[in-house]
């Protein structure tokens, strides 16, 4: 009997050695698969997750609708290959994410293999400054033509997505400059700072003295000026010493962000502001929301997409035309499925196919060029210039003429501690 | 063996033995089991939401206290005072009004959120009893018109998830010249602009809150005014005291109980509302607690941990009027002899108010839903306002793909769309189980507890059943959500399940203690002298006898539960119940989608109540009723 015991714990110490031995981690596996070509990866996803179930949380419903195609995919090389998806991409509610990841990832049963998230400020200091989401880059995004890797890369980005200034052009008012829209008398609609994050993160980029120099620029050609934005401008001085923000513009930067604050009427989402904006009784009103939703407005005697200019679009306008924010795409450092998930961001990123839930849409910019779709003539009917307002100008052109603030998750962490009060601040007492 | 340890031996012996007495009797036992489960479920949710508040969360500000004082606790959890120090005693530098100023972070954070969530809280009780109590009065008491009518559609507001009246609110009062964006039926239709503080704040979500709730005050009055012995009344009228004398020293004195009921009930829900603050724009604790979350999340748990407060506090006051409530036993009803007053002419103008009303109330809501799945754009009324009857669509309804670009924002129409199916067969899972979940254990802890009257244990069971109904929505939500997350259950029906139970059993509990109160011992006694096994006394003797009761316990937790939003919108992504999605669309400004599954909602709901009415007996209105 003794024996047989000793044989047997003999067995399942050698067993559980073996296991360590051959368990490789999350980081092992994205360092190799940054090596590996896209075949190569599905090929180690089939061996990883046939039959097995896929779990992942994502800020983009979307998410769900390209699983069925990378599963065809997968299915090309081998026929039997099976994956257990459904309802497996989850979309939490409230910012609530990123507790979600964090309870699954620190508890004792880990199901997420990854993420496509938002938000790069809490992105920054609540998952990459703790080590629990991981970055893979995949080998043919690396080295795809054209990609633009500055500010996608790490973390890596699915899509930069835009949110511009618009008004409603059946009134008296013009906005030729983005200090229009904070001038005595604006109420431009926007989301509410605290119901979606990444409007909050555009302000912070505001006091970014790369930014902030443009809203000098743009304050010094416009003729709303006065004395009395002279002085706030210069009182912010002292803001920005208290902020411990730098830069030899900020006080521009911040100036701009208390006006909008302290004007934006607040929005539940982008698409109430655009179904307002576009009707016949918005007249003179302006706001800030996601340029895609413009794609869905029907045309009747009371909504049309000729009743909004993009702001940016307009001759000689000056300064910001809206702000970009990113959809980014990690691995959870517990994943259970890391080659699967490291497969499916490759397919998603490097792919026409992969990024075509995304691609539809005007407002919206892959990384890789091949991967995007043209929008250039979505406003054009039966070859006629009908809507000019949706013929996106795209990435590069927003970046360079549209002069769209950038998101920068590292930025945003370091200013957010102070700037958020600031700004919640002025909110509360609007 | 010594004469002490034989006296500690015969003394543990002698407390087995009263114990093992004690358990062999199946209300004990099951009390007993009842007692720990509650105080597991119950303050074990409410234990982390306090525990978060001296949690470090990364990427918080909280993290800024670490390098102070922080601790660790035997979890290997880092803990820390500093979310408590930094929000009551800390200062922030701002603007207001251009000018530079410093504030406490209390007061940005939490004393305006708090005083608004109280102030409606009061109103919305006020209004509530004001509107449904005179109601329940004329209803009862009176020779009023439509009776029946009227009954049925006064519940509507409380069928409907609470915050499409306030989306309602807005697409009717909203203007571009008052609120900005565009104008809203009234300004469409009338050139009528209401002023913002109607539109806006505390008004209209006290209005909207009070409209909701409502029907709390008509059930729970409604009921006492039934059952009132007429004779209370005749007396006076027989001394000759004026009829106004009469209401106000008679009739009002024996509602007090039930008003005192509904005020508890409404402010502790409407303290917990999220949604219709959060459409109205008003800053409380519960659309407080959702913006903090981000950057405050150990403060935002403070904020639940105060609402939490709230509820322990109404507890003592629910605990003190039911004591004051033995006064008023004659209010039982045996005499089923209401004098029914006569209004004279005005019985038509009242009837006719009370019908403009809930036909705004109750029968506009819903033809509005049902327009707005026809309009082409959200709230684009050009058929109306231009008289165009071609700008209408089916498509809301009929489109079968969402690969071609219809206007739909990626989305298929209602029938074909498979996610919003789900998120029925979803809601309609939880609400079952839950129903049976808290159906069940609330009838056995009011058979329990109606058998062991004087017993502390089971006062101490039925107050920490009823507990969790007293606590704001939002606030259980944060517990379980916390809870949920730490067990790894999150987004799981189970996680819901279990929310909706310990939520819902009050419903239940009270129900059948009300009823259980009424049924004299000797029915029992009898069968038990037969050797009558328990099961077989309860299923054949005791759920017969109360079955109206005892359904009406399990139908409230299933209706509760398919319109509630407040309390699982932390526990789950939007796609996995009905509400969580209905949400959505209605942040989204996809109004066609929201209106189309409030519709189907309602219809359900109405067709679910009518269904169990005619097979039992039982519907909505005779569960929270019964209690007063």
């Amino acid at each position: 009997m003794k024996k047989f015991l000793s044989l047997i714990l003999a067995l399942t110490l050698c067993l559980t050695m073996f296991s360590f031995a051959s368990a490789e981690s999350v980081e092992d596996v994205i360092a190799e698969a940054q090596k590996m070509t896209l075949e190569e990866l599905f090929k180690k996803a089939i061996e990883e997750s046939n039959g097995k179930r896929f779990d992942a949380v994502g800020n983009s419903s979307r998410g769900k609708s390209v699983l069925p195609l990378f599963v065809e995919e997968l299915q090309k090389i081998d026929p039997s290959y099976k994956l257990d998806y459904e309802g497996g991409w989850q979309q939490p509610k409230e910012n609530k994410i990123f507790d979600q990841l964090t309870e699954d990832i620190n508890g004792a049963n880990h199901v997420m293999s990854m993420t496509l998230i938002q938000d790069g400020n809490q992105i920054q200091s609540k998952m990459l400054d703790t080590g629990l989401l991981l970055n893979f880059v995949p080998k043919e995004w690396s080295e795809a033509e054209g990609v633009a890797k500055e500010g996608n890369e790490n973390p890596l980005a699915l899509q930069t997505l835009n949110k511009v200034f618009m008004f409603n052009n059946l009134g008296e008012k013009t906005y030729k400059n983005m200090w229009d829209f904070v001038r005595e008398g604006e109420a431009p609609l926007f989301m509410g700072v605290n119901s979606e994050p990444v409007g909050k993160n555009f302000l912070y980029m505001m006091t970014n003295d790369k930014y902030a120099t443009i809203a000098k620029e743009a304050y010094e050609a416009w003729d709303g000026k006065n004395a009395e934005d002279d002085e706030l401008i210069e009182s912010m001085k002292e803001d920005a010493a208290d902020l411990g923000l730098t830069g030899d513009n900020v006080q521009y930067g911040l100036a701009w962000v208390y006006l909008w604050c302290e004007k934006y009427n607040e929005e539940t989402d982008d698409g109430p502001i655009c179904n307002t904006l576009v009707t016949t009784s918005a007249k003179d009103q302006a706001g800030l929301l996601v340029y895609s939703k413009l794609r869905s407005v029907e045309e009747t005697a009371e909504s049309s997409v000729n009743n909004v200019t993009v702001a940016a679009y307009q001759d000689g306008y000056v300064g910001i035309g809206g702000y970009a924010y990113k959809h980014y795409l990690m691995l959870t450092k517990t994943s259970p499925l890391p080659w699967t998930s490291c497969a499916l961001i490759a397919y998603m990123t490097t792919t026409q196919e992969g990024f075509k839930a995304w691609g539809k849409d005007m407002g919206g910019y892959a990384p890789v060029p091949a991967c995007m779709q043209d929008h250039s003539k979505d406003g054009y009917v039966d070859g006629v210039d009908t809507y000019p307002a949706k013929n996106d100008r795209g990435y590069d052109w927003w970046l360079n003429e549209g002069k769209l603030v950038v998101e920068e998750p590292a930025y945003c962490a370091s200013v957010s501690g102070t700037m958020s009060d600031w700004i919640d601040g002025i909110v509360a007492s609007k | 063996m010594t004469t002490a340890s034989a006296n500690r031996i015969s003394g543990f012996h002698r407390t087995w033995n009263r114990f093992k007495t004690y358990i062999s009797k199946p209300q004990n036992a099951i009390l007993l089991m009842l007692g720990i489960l509650l105080t597991i479920t119950t303050i074990f949710p409410m234990y982390t939401i306090v525990r978060d508040t001296v949690r470090i969360h990364p990427g918080s500000i909280d993290t800024q206290g670490k390098a102070l004082e922080s601790q660790v606790d035997a979890l290997g959890t880092t803990l820390t005072t500093y979310n408590w120090s930094n929000l009551f005693t800390e200062t922030i530098t701002t603007r207001v009004g251009r000018e530079r100023v410093t504030r406490s972070v209390a007061s940005i954070y939490l004393w305006t959120p708090l005083l608004n969530s109280v102030l409606i809280s009061i109103f919305a009780c006020f209004g509530a009893i004001l509107y449904g109590g005179v109601f329940a009065y004329l209803v009862t008491r009176t020779n009023l018109k439509y009776k029946k009518y009227l009954s049925s559609i006064f519940i509507f507001p409380y069928i409907m998830p609470q915050w499409t009246l306030a989306v309602m609110w807005q697409n009717l009062f909203n203007s571009n010249a008052v609120t900005g964006g565009n104008d809203g039926l009234f300004v469409a239709l009338f050139n009528v602009y209401m002023p913002r503080w109607w539109c806006e704040g505390i008004f209209p979500v006290s209005v909207v809150l009070a409209i909701h709730y409502a029907p709390f005050a008509y059930i729970l009055i409604g009921g006492i005014f039934r059952n009132m012995d007429a004779n209370l009344e005749e007396a006076a009228t027989i001394l000759n005291t004026p009829r106004w004398k009469t209401f106000f020293r008679v009739t009002l004195p024996l509602v007090k109980p039930a008003i005192l009921s509904t005020v508890l009930l409404v402010f502790s829900s409407a303290m917990g509302s999220y949604p219709i603050p959060h459409y109205l724009k008003l800053s409380t604790l519960s659309t407080q607690y959702v913006g903090m979350s981000t950057n405050r999340a150990g403060q935002a748990s403070i904020l639940a941990v105060i609402m939490m407060l709230f509820g322990f506090l109404i507890l003592i006051v629910n605990q003190k009027t039911t004591s004051g409530r033995k006064n008023f036993t004659t209010v039982t009803g045996k005499s089923g002899q209401s004098s029914v007053v006569n209004l004279g002419p005005a019985k038509y103008a009242i009837s006719i108010l009370f019908v403009l009303l809930t036909l705004f109330t109750g029968i506009l809501p819903i033809i509005l839903f049902a327009v707005e799945t026809f309009l082409p754009n959200p709230g684009d009324y050009s058929f109306i306002t231009h008289g165009i009857a071609g700008h209408t669509t089916t498509k809301w309804w009929l489109t079968s793909e969402n690969v071609t670009e219809n206007g739909m924002y990626g989305q298929k129409g209602i029938l074909y769309n498979a996610d919003i199916w789900n998120a029925f067969a979803g809601t309609f899972f939880v609400a079952i189980c839950c129903a049976l979940a808290a159906g069940i254990i609330g009838t056995l802890i009011g058979y329990c507890v109606s058998k062991n009257r004087r017993s502390k244990w089971a006062a101490y069971v039925n107050n920490m059943a009823f507990l969790p109904y007293l606590m704001p929505s939002l606030a259980v939500g944060v517990a379980f959500f916390i809870f949920g997350s730490g067990a790894g259950i999150y987004n799981t029906f189970l996680l819901l399940i279990l929310a909706g139970t310990v939520k819902y059993i009050p419903f239940a509990s009270r129900s059948a203690l009300n009823s259980m109160m009424q049924l004299s011992g000797e029915i029992e006694e009898a069968a038990i002298i037969q050797n009558i096994p328990w099961w077989k006394r309860m299923t054949r003797i005791i759920i017969p006898i109360q079955k109206t009761s005892i359904i009406s316990g399990f139908l409230l937790p299933f209706m509760t539960c398919l319109r509630e939003l407040t309390l699982f919108m932390l526990l789950c992504g939007q796609g996995k119940i009905i509400t969580t999605m209905l949400g959505y669309f209605d942040e989204m400004g996809l109004y066609a989608f929201s209106s189309g599954i409030n519709l189907i909602l309602i219809i359900l709901i109405l067709l679910f109540n009518t269904l169990v009415n005619k097979l039992t007996g039982a519907s909505i209105d005779s569960g929270i009723g019964g209690d007063s």
